[in-house]
Protein backbone atom coordinates (compact mmCIF):
# COMPACT_ATOMS: atom_id res chain seq x y z
CA UNK A 1 0.00 0.00 0.00
CA UNK A 2 1.29 3.41 -1.29
CA UNK A 3 3.08 5.98 1.82
CA UNK A 4 0.40 9.54 1.61
CA UNK A 5 2.78 11.82 3.33
CA UNK A 6 1.20 14.86 5.26
CA UNK A 7 2.77 18.04 6.85
CA UNK A 8 1.13 21.64 7.87
CA UNK A 9 4.43 23.44 6.26
CA UNK A 10 2.36 25.67 4.92
CA UNK A 11 1.48 27.08 9.10
CA UNK A 12 4.91 27.72 9.44
CA UNK A 13 6.43 31.63 8.84
CA UNK A 14 6.87 32.58 5.09
CA UNK A 15 10.56 32.93 6.54
CA UNK A 16 11.26 29.28 7.35
CA UNK A 17 13.31 27.17 5.16
CA UNK A 18 11.77 23.94 3.69
CA UNK A 19 11.61 21.23 6.10
CA UNK A 20 11.65 18.22 3.56
CA UNK A 21 8.68 17.05 5.26
CA UNK A 22 6.03 15.95 3.06
CA UNK A 23 5.89 16.77 -1.12
CA UNK A 24 6.43 19.87 -2.79
CA UNK A 25 2.34 21.30 -3.35
CA UNK A 26 0.89 23.89 -5.05
CA UNK A 27 -1.31 25.65 -2.91
CA UNK A 28 -4.77 27.59 -3.66
CA UNK A 29 -6.94 29.21 -0.69
CA UNK A 30 -11.11 28.89 -0.42
CA UNK A 31 -12.31 31.71 1.30
CA UNK A 32 -15.82 30.36 2.97
CA UNK A 33 -18.62 33.13 5.10
CA UNK A 34 -17.37 32.81 8.92
CA UNK A 35 -14.94 35.09 10.76
CA UNK A 36 -11.49 34.71 9.50
CA UNK A 37 -8.68 33.20 11.90
CA UNK A 38 -6.03 34.75 12.52
CA UNK A 39 -3.47 33.35 10.36
CA UNK A 40 -5.25 33.98 7.13
CA UNK A 41 -2.66 36.08 5.75
CA UNK A 42 0.13 34.06 5.90
CA UNK A 43 -2.13 31.53 4.00
CA UNK A 44 -2.94 34.08 1.35
CA UNK A 45 0.77 34.24 0.82
CA UNK A 46 1.54 30.76 0.44
CA UNK A 47 -1.57 30.30 -2.28
CA UNK A 48 -1.42 30.86 -5.96
CA UNK A 49 -4.95 31.03 -6.68
CA UNK A 50 -7.58 32.69 -4.02
CA UNK A 51 -11.63 32.36 -4.25
CA UNK A 52 -13.81 33.80 -2.20
CA UNK A 53 -17.68 31.92 -2.13
CA UNK A 54 -20.34 34.09 -1.85
CA UNK A 55 -20.22 35.78 1.84
CA UNK A 56 -16.25 34.94 2.06
CA UNK A 57 -15.93 37.72 0.21
CA UNK A 58 -17.33 40.15 3.07
CA UNK A 59 -14.98 38.45 5.37
CA UNK A 60 -11.84 39.46 3.23
CA UNK A 61 -12.90 43.04 2.79
CA UNK A 62 -13.97 43.58 6.22
CA UNK A 63 -11.58 40.91 8.62
CA UNK A 64 -8.36 41.63 6.23
CA UNK A 65 -8.20 45.48 7.43
CA UNK A 66 -9.19 44.31 10.81
CA UNK A 67 -5.73 42.22 10.94
CA UNK A 68 -3.77 45.11 9.63
CA UNK A 69 -5.05 47.69 11.90
CA UNK A 70 -1.85 50.18 11.58
CA UNK A 71 -2.26 49.62 7.70
CA UNK A 72 -4.91 51.84 5.27
CA UNK A 73 -7.92 49.90 4.87
CA UNK A 74 -7.93 50.41 1.29
CA UNK A 75 -4.27 49.39 0.89
CA UNK A 76 -4.74 46.26 2.81
CA UNK A 77 -7.71 45.72 0.35
CA UNK A 78 -5.81 46.12 -2.53
CA UNK A 79 -3.29 43.99 -1.72
CA UNK A 80 -5.68 41.21 -0.91
CA UNK A 81 -7.57 41.19 -4.05
CA UNK A 82 -9.64 37.90 -4.28
CA UNK A 83 -8.94 36.04 -8.12
CA UNK A 84 -12.34 34.78 -8.39
CA UNK A 85 -15.59 35.15 -6.26
CA UNK A 86 -18.12 32.30 -6.85
CA UNK A 87 -21.52 31.02 -5.34
CA UNK A 88 -24.99 32.14 -4.95
CA UNK A 89 -24.52 35.70 -4.32
CA UNK A 90 -27.05 35.81 -2.11
CA UNK A 91 -24.23 36.66 0.85
CA UNK A 92 -21.95 39.18 -0.31
CA UNK A 93 -22.88 42.91 0.01
CA UNK A 94 -23.64 45.11 -2.35
CA UNK A 95 -20.32 47.43 -1.56
CA UNK A 96 -17.86 44.64 -1.19
CA UNK A 97 -19.47 43.32 -4.92
CA UNK A 98 -19.13 46.87 -6.37
CA UNK A 99 -15.82 47.05 -4.86
CA UNK A 100 -14.26 43.99 -6.12
CA UNK A 101 -16.18 43.81 -9.15
CA UNK A 102 -14.03 47.59 -10.09
CA UNK A 103 -10.82 45.76 -9.66
CA UNK A 104 -11.95 43.25 -12.11
CA UNK A 105 -12.33 40.48 -9.94
CA UNK A 106 -14.04 37.42 -11.53
CA UNK A 107 -17.57 37.50 -9.97
CA UNK A 108 -19.31 33.85 -11.47
CA UNK A 109 -22.68 33.29 -10.47
CA UNK A 110 -23.75 30.10 -9.52
CA UNK A 111 -27.33 30.43 -7.96
CA UNK A 112 -29.01 28.12 -10.85
CA UNK A 113 -26.99 25.39 -8.84
CA UNK A 114 -28.33 24.67 -5.48
CA UNK A 115 -27.48 20.74 -5.49
CA UNK A 116 -23.99 21.98 -4.11
CA UNK A 117 -22.42 23.84 -1.51
CA UNK A 118 -20.53 26.72 -1.93
CA UNK A 119 -17.44 24.81 -0.86
CA UNK A 120 -18.35 22.09 -3.58
CA UNK A 121 -18.38 24.59 -6.20
CA UNK A 122 -15.29 26.21 -5.19
CA UNK A 123 -13.19 23.06 -4.94
CA UNK A 124 -14.37 22.28 -8.39
CA UNK A 125 -13.49 25.49 -9.84
CA UNK A 126 -9.89 25.27 -8.13
CA UNK A 127 -9.51 21.88 -10.27
CA UNK A 128 -10.41 22.94 -13.49
CA UNK A 129 -8.40 26.10 -13.02
CA UNK A 130 -4.68 23.73 -12.27
CA UNK A 131 -3.35 22.08 -15.11
CA UNK A 132 -3.10 18.48 -15.27
CA UNK A 133 0.38 17.65 -14.15
CA UNK A 134 -0.14 19.70 -11.17
CA UNK A 135 -3.25 18.60 -10.13
CA UNK A 136 -1.27 15.73 -8.15
CA UNK A 137 0.30 18.28 -6.27
CA UNK A 138 -2.44 20.51 -5.42
CA UNK A 139 -3.63 21.46 -2.25
CA UNK A 140 -6.97 23.44 -1.67
CA UNK A 141 -6.92 25.39 2.36
CA UNK A 142 -10.35 26.16 3.10
CA UNK A 143 -11.00 28.68 6.15
CA UNK A 144 -14.70 29.81 7.39
CA UNK A 145 -16.01 26.09 6.54
CA UNK A 146 -16.61 24.92 10.63
CA UNK A 147 -18.35 26.66 13.35
CA UNK A 148 -21.58 28.59 12.45
CA UNK A 149 -24.48 25.95 11.79
CA UNK A 150 -23.72 22.96 12.13
CA UNK A 151 -25.35 21.45 9.05
CA UNK A 152 -22.97 24.28 6.70
CA UNK A 153 -20.21 22.37 8.66
CA UNK A 154 -20.74 19.10 7.69
CA UNK A 155 -21.65 19.60 4.05
CA UNK A 156 -18.78 21.56 4.15
CA UNK A 157 -17.06 18.34 5.76
CA UNK A 158 -19.04 15.77 2.91
CA UNK A 159 -16.93 17.57 0.24
CA UNK A 160 -13.92 15.67 1.64
CA UNK A 161 -14.80 12.47 1.53
CA UNK A 162 -16.44 13.55 -2.22
CA UNK A 163 -13.36 15.27 -3.29
CA UNK A 164 -11.46 12.06 -1.58
CA UNK A 165 -8.38 12.34 -4.19
CA UNK A 166 -7.52 16.16 -3.84
CA UNK A 167 -5.94 17.66 -0.63
CA UNK A 168 -8.30 19.75 1.34
CA UNK A 169 -7.86 21.36 4.55
CA UNK A 170 -10.20 22.95 6.59
CA UNK A 171 -8.80 25.55 9.06
CA UNK A 172 -9.44 27.43 12.15
CA UNK A 173 -8.32 29.25 14.35
CA UNK A 174 -8.28 26.05 16.89
CA UNK A 175 -7.75 23.00 14.32
CA UNK A 176 -7.34 21.92 11.38
CA UNK A 177 -9.38 18.68 9.75
CA UNK A 178 -8.03 16.57 6.81
CA UNK A 179 -9.19 13.10 5.01
CA UNK A 180 -7.01 10.04 5.14
CA UNK A 181 -8.41 8.26 2.55
CA UNK A 182 -8.43 4.07 3.14
CA UNK A 183 -6.12 3.81 0.15
CA UNK A 184 -2.87 4.49 1.30
CA UNK A 185 -0.39 4.39 4.38
CA UNK A 186 -0.38 7.63 6.11
CA UNK A 187 2.71 9.50 7.32
CA UNK A 188 1.24 13.14 9.03
CA UNK A 189 4.93 15.07 10.06
CA UNK A 190 4.01 17.20 12.86
CA UNK A 191 5.21 20.79 12.72
CA UNK A 192 5.04 21.15 16.48
CA UNK A 193 5.78 25.22 16.99
CA UNK A 194 2.52 25.52 15.18
CA UNK A 195 0.47 22.39 15.90
CA UNK A 196 -0.75 19.74 18.32
CA UNK A 197 -0.69 18.37 20.45
CA UNK A 198 -4.15 17.61 21.00
CA UNK A 199 -5.47 15.37 17.84
CA UNK A 200 -8.34 13.38 16.96
CA UNK A 201 -8.92 10.69 14.39
CA UNK A 202 -13.11 10.33 13.02
CA UNK A 203 -14.68 7.56 11.58
CA UNK A 204 -17.52 9.98 9.93
CA UNK A 205 -18.77 8.14 7.22
CA UNK A 206 -18.31 4.36 8.39
CA UNK A 207 -17.42 2.49 10.89
CA UNK A 208 -13.43 1.17 11.19
CA UNK A 209 -13.22 -2.14 11.62
CA UNK A 210 -9.42 -2.23 12.09
CA UNK A 211 -6.89 0.93 12.25
CA UNK A 212 -3.24 0.99 13.85
CA UNK A 213 -1.30 4.38 14.24
CA UNK A 214 2.21 5.16 15.88
CA UNK A 215 3.29 8.75 17.07
CA UNK A 216 0.29 9.02 19.25
CA UNK A 217 -0.35 9.08 23.27
CA UNK A 218 -3.02 6.44 23.20
CA UNK A 219 -2.42 4.54 19.81
CA UNK A 220 -4.60 2.20 18.35
CA UNK A 221 -3.56 -1.12 17.30
CA UNK A 222 -6.02 -3.01 15.32
CA UNK A 223 -8.60 -1.15 16.68
CA UNK A 224 -12.71 -0.79 15.86
CA UNK A 225 -13.86 2.83 15.80
CA UNK A 226 -17.44 3.66 15.45
CA UNK A 227 -20.02 6.83 16.27
CA UNK A 228 -21.69 4.87 19.80
CA UNK A 229 -18.63 2.85 20.61
CA UNK A 230 -14.78 4.51 20.33
CA UNK A 231 -13.79 7.05 18.93
CA UNK A 232 -10.07 8.62 19.04
CA UNK A 233 -10.61 12.37 19.94
CA UNK A 234 -8.82 14.05 23.00
CA UNK A 235 -5.57 12.52 21.89
CA UNK A 236 -1.98 13.32 21.77
CA UNK A 237 0.61 13.21 19.42
CA UNK A 238 3.93 12.33 21.31
CA UNK A 239 6.98 13.28 18.73
CA UNK A 240 7.42 14.33 15.27
CA UNK A 241 5.62 11.76 13.16
CA UNK A 242 2.24 10.01 13.40
CA UNK A 243 1.19 7.16 11.13
CA UNK A 244 -2.57 6.16 10.36
CA UNK A 245 -3.66 2.55 8.56
CA UNK A 246 -7.05 1.71 8.37
CA UNK A 247 -9.36 -0.05 6.58
CA UNK A 248 -12.06 3.06 6.44
CA UNK A 249 -11.85 6.87 5.38
CA UNK A 250 -10.42 8.84 8.61
CA UNK A 251 -11.11 12.52 9.39
CA UNK A 252 -7.32 13.85 11.13
CA UNK A 253 -7.79 16.51 13.36
CA UNK A 254 -4.85 18.24 15.11
CA UNK A 255 -5.44 21.38 17.37
CA UNK A 256 -3.69 24.26 16.13
CA UNK A 257 -1.24 27.07 18.67
CA UNK A 258 -2.70 30.05 19.33
CA UNK A 259 0.63 32.54 19.04
CA UNK A 260 2.22 33.75 21.90
CA UNK B 1 -10.98 20.36 37.03
CA UNK B 2 -7.49 21.38 34.73
CA UNK B 3 -9.81 24.23 32.73
CA UNK B 4 -11.80 25.74 35.94
CA UNK B 5 -10.01 29.00 37.49
CA UNK B 6 -8.88 28.67 41.12
CA UNK B 7 -10.95 31.77 42.01
CA UNK B 8 -14.19 30.25 40.45
CA UNK B 9 -13.69 27.19 42.40
CA UNK B 10 -13.48 29.04 45.41
CA UNK B 11 -16.72 31.39 44.80
CA UNK B 12 -18.51 27.67 44.37
CA UNK B 13 -17.07 26.03 47.11
CA UNK B 14 -17.64 28.84 49.47
CA UNK B 15 -21.46 28.54 47.99
CA UNK B 16 -21.23 25.01 48.62
CA UNK B 17 -21.69 23.74 45.47
CA UNK B 18 -20.56 20.45 45.28
CA UNK B 19 -17.25 19.62 43.48
CA UNK B 20 -16.86 16.37 42.03
CA UNK B 21 -13.49 15.57 40.85
CA UNK B 22 -13.12 13.02 38.27
CA UNK B 23 -9.64 13.80 37.10
CA UNK B 24 -8.70 10.10 37.49
CA UNK B 25 -10.95 9.02 34.68
CA UNK B 26 -9.38 9.94 31.44
CA UNK B 27 -11.65 7.40 29.11
CA UNK B 28 -14.81 9.51 28.80
CA UNK B 29 -15.59 13.12 28.20
CA UNK B 30 -16.51 15.57 30.50
CA UNK B 31 -19.85 15.79 28.91
CA UNK B 32 -20.09 11.95 28.96
CA UNK B 33 -19.36 12.16 32.81
CA UNK B 34 -21.92 14.79 33.43
CA UNK B 35 -24.54 12.92 31.78
CA UNK B 36 -23.98 9.87 33.53
CA UNK B 37 -24.09 12.23 36.44
CA UNK B 38 -27.76 13.86 36.01
CA UNK B 39 -29.03 10.22 34.92
CA UNK B 40 -27.93 8.73 38.09
CA UNK B 41 -29.48 11.87 39.43
CA UNK B 42 -32.87 11.22 38.10
CA UNK B 43 -35.47 8.78 40.09
CA UNK B 44 -35.94 5.76 37.24
CA UNK B 45 -39.90 6.80 37.25
CA UNK B 46 -39.15 10.05 35.52
CA UNK B 47 -35.88 8.98 33.48
CA UNK B 48 -38.03 8.66 30.11
CA UNK B 49 -39.20 12.07 30.29
CA UNK B 50 -35.74 13.18 30.81
CA UNK B 51 -34.33 15.54 28.71
CA UNK B 52 -30.54 16.96 29.21
CA UNK B 53 -30.10 20.89 27.11
CA UNK B 54 -25.89 20.96 26.98
CA UNK B 55 -24.18 24.18 25.68
CA UNK B 56 -20.73 24.54 24.62
CA UNK B 57 -20.71 21.36 23.07
CA UNK B 58 -20.09 22.67 19.30
CA UNK B 59 -17.39 25.16 17.84
CA UNK B 60 -13.75 25.00 19.23
CA UNK B 61 -11.92 22.21 18.78
CA UNK B 62 -13.27 19.63 16.23
CA UNK B 63 -12.37 16.23 18.26
CA UNK B 64 -14.15 17.73 20.81
CA UNK B 65 -17.03 18.73 19.33
CA UNK B 66 -17.18 15.17 17.66
CA UNK B 67 -16.46 13.71 21.03
CA UNK B 68 -19.50 15.07 22.50
CA UNK B 69 -21.89 14.14 19.35
CA UNK B 70 -20.46 10.91 20.06
CA UNK B 71 -22.59 10.96 23.58
CA UNK B 72 -25.19 11.17 21.60
CA UNK B 73 -24.53 7.73 20.09
CA UNK B 74 -23.57 6.16 23.48
CA UNK B 75 -26.55 7.75 25.54
CA UNK B 76 -29.25 7.21 22.59
CA UNK B 77 -32.07 6.17 24.86
CA UNK B 78 -31.45 9.59 26.59
CA UNK B 79 -33.11 12.76 25.07
CA UNK B 80 -30.32 15.13 24.47
CA UNK B 81 -29.26 18.35 22.76
CA UNK B 82 -26.28 20.26 21.90
CA UNK B 83 -27.47 24.28 21.57
CA UNK B 84 -25.32 27.29 20.09
CA UNK B 85 -26.32 30.63 19.19
CA UNK B 86 -26.42 29.30 15.43
CA UNK B 87 -28.68 25.68 15.86
CA UNK B 88 -29.30 22.54 18.06
CA UNK B 89 -28.94 18.85 17.40
CA UNK B 90 -30.21 15.54 18.61
CA UNK B 91 -30.14 11.80 17.55
CA UNK B 92 -33.34 10.15 16.05
CA UNK B 93 -32.75 6.60 16.57
CA UNK B 94 -33.75 4.19 13.88
CA UNK B 95 -35.75 2.48 16.34
CA UNK B 96 -38.33 5.23 16.32
CA UNK B 97 -40.49 7.38 13.79
CA UNK B 98 -40.14 10.76 14.53
CA UNK B 99 -42.40 13.65 14.24
CA UNK B 100 -40.47 17.19 14.86
CA UNK B 101 -42.95 20.28 15.62
CA UNK B 102 -41.33 23.18 14.84
CA UNK B 103 -41.54 26.18 16.74
CA UNK B 104 -41.02 28.37 14.11
CA UNK B 105 -40.65 31.95 15.99
CA UNK B 106 -37.51 30.22 17.65
CA UNK B 107 -35.81 27.40 15.34
CA UNK B 108 -35.36 27.20 11.47
CA UNK B 109 -35.90 27.23 8.61
CA UNK B 110 -32.20 25.95 8.08
CA UNK B 111 -32.05 22.27 8.58
CA UNK B 112 -30.39 18.92 8.02
CA UNK B 113 -30.28 15.43 8.70
CA UNK B 114 -26.94 13.99 8.98
CA UNK B 115 -26.12 9.88 9.00
CA UNK B 116 -22.86 10.54 11.40
CA UNK B 117 -22.16 7.17 12.42
CA UNK B 118 -23.06 4.55 9.71
CA UNK B 119 -24.76 5.31 6.25
CA UNK B 120 -28.32 5.23 6.03
CA UNK B 121 -29.77 3.23 2.83
CA UNK B 122 -33.61 4.00 3.12
CA UNK B 123 -34.69 7.65 4.73
CA UNK B 124 -38.27 8.98 3.86
CA UNK B 125 -39.32 12.38 5.44
CA UNK B 126 -42.33 14.80 5.02
CA UNK B 127 -42.49 18.65 5.94
CA UNK B 128 -39.00 19.62 4.19
CA UNK B 129 -38.17 21.47 1.13
CA UNK B 130 -36.12 18.39 0.26
CA UNK B 131 -37.84 16.09 1.30
CA UNK B 132 -36.20 12.39 1.10
CA UNK B 133 -38.24 9.30 -0.25
CA UNK B 134 -36.48 5.54 0.33
CA UNK B 135 -33.07 7.52 0.03
CA UNK B 136 -29.67 6.33 1.04
CA UNK B 137 -27.49 8.73 2.88
CA UNK B 138 -23.80 8.87 3.15
CA UNK B 139 -20.54 10.58 3.37
CA UNK B 140 -19.21 11.08 0.18
CA UNK B 141 -22.83 11.12 -1.33
CA UNK B 142 -26.13 12.81 -0.50
CA UNK B 143 -26.26 14.06 3.43
CA UNK B 144 -29.46 16.73 4.01
CA UNK B 145 -27.59 19.53 4.77
CA UNK B 146 -28.79 23.23 3.84
CA UNK B 147 -32.71 21.66 4.01
CA UNK B 148 -35.24 24.03 4.70
CA UNK B 149 -38.66 23.03 6.81
CA UNK B 150 -41.91 24.03 5.19
CA UNK B 151 -44.52 24.32 7.86
CA UNK B 152 -45.46 23.32 11.49
CA UNK B 153 -44.15 19.38 11.13
CA UNK B 154 -41.67 17.53 10.14
CA UNK B 155 -41.46 13.64 10.27
CA UNK B 156 -38.61 11.08 9.81
CA UNK B 157 -38.00 7.40 9.59
CA UNK B 158 -34.36 6.13 8.67
CA UNK B 159 -32.92 2.85 8.71
CA UNK B 160 -30.20 4.77 10.70
CA UNK B 161 -29.69 6.88 13.56
CA UNK B 162 -29.36 10.08 11.74
CA UNK B 163 -28.49 13.67 13.84
CA UNK B 164 -31.44 16.02 13.34
CA UNK B 165 -29.80 19.92 13.23
CA UNK B 166 -31.98 23.25 12.70
CA UNK B 167 -31.14 26.87 12.88
CA UNK B 168 -32.02 28.82 15.81
CA UNK B 169 -33.58 32.18 15.00
CA UNK B 170 -31.45 35.58 15.90
CA UNK B 171 -33.46 37.63 18.79
CA UNK B 172 -34.72 41.03 16.55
Amino acid sequence: MEVMRHASTFLLPSSSPPTGDGPALTYALVVLNQRLPRFAPLLWSRAQLRVCADGGANRIYDGLPELFPDQDPLDVRLRYKPDVIKGDMDSIRDDVKEFYSNLEVKIVDESHDQDTTDLHKCVAFVCNSIPDPEKSNLCILVVGALGGRFDHEVGNINVLYRFSNIRIILLSDDCLIYLLPKTHRHEIHIQSSVEGPHCGLIPAGAPSTSTTTTGLQWDLTDMGMSFGGLISTSNIVCGAKVTVRSDSDLLWTISIRRAN
Amino acid sequence: MDSIRDDVKEFYSNLEVKIVDESHDQDTTDLHKCVAFVCNSIPDPEKSNLCILVVGALGGRFDHEVGNINVLYRFSNIRIILLSDDCLIYLLPKTHRHEIHIQSSVEGPHCGLIPAGAPSTSTTTTGLQWDLTDMGMSFGGLISTSNIVCGAKVTVRSDSDLLWTISIRRAN
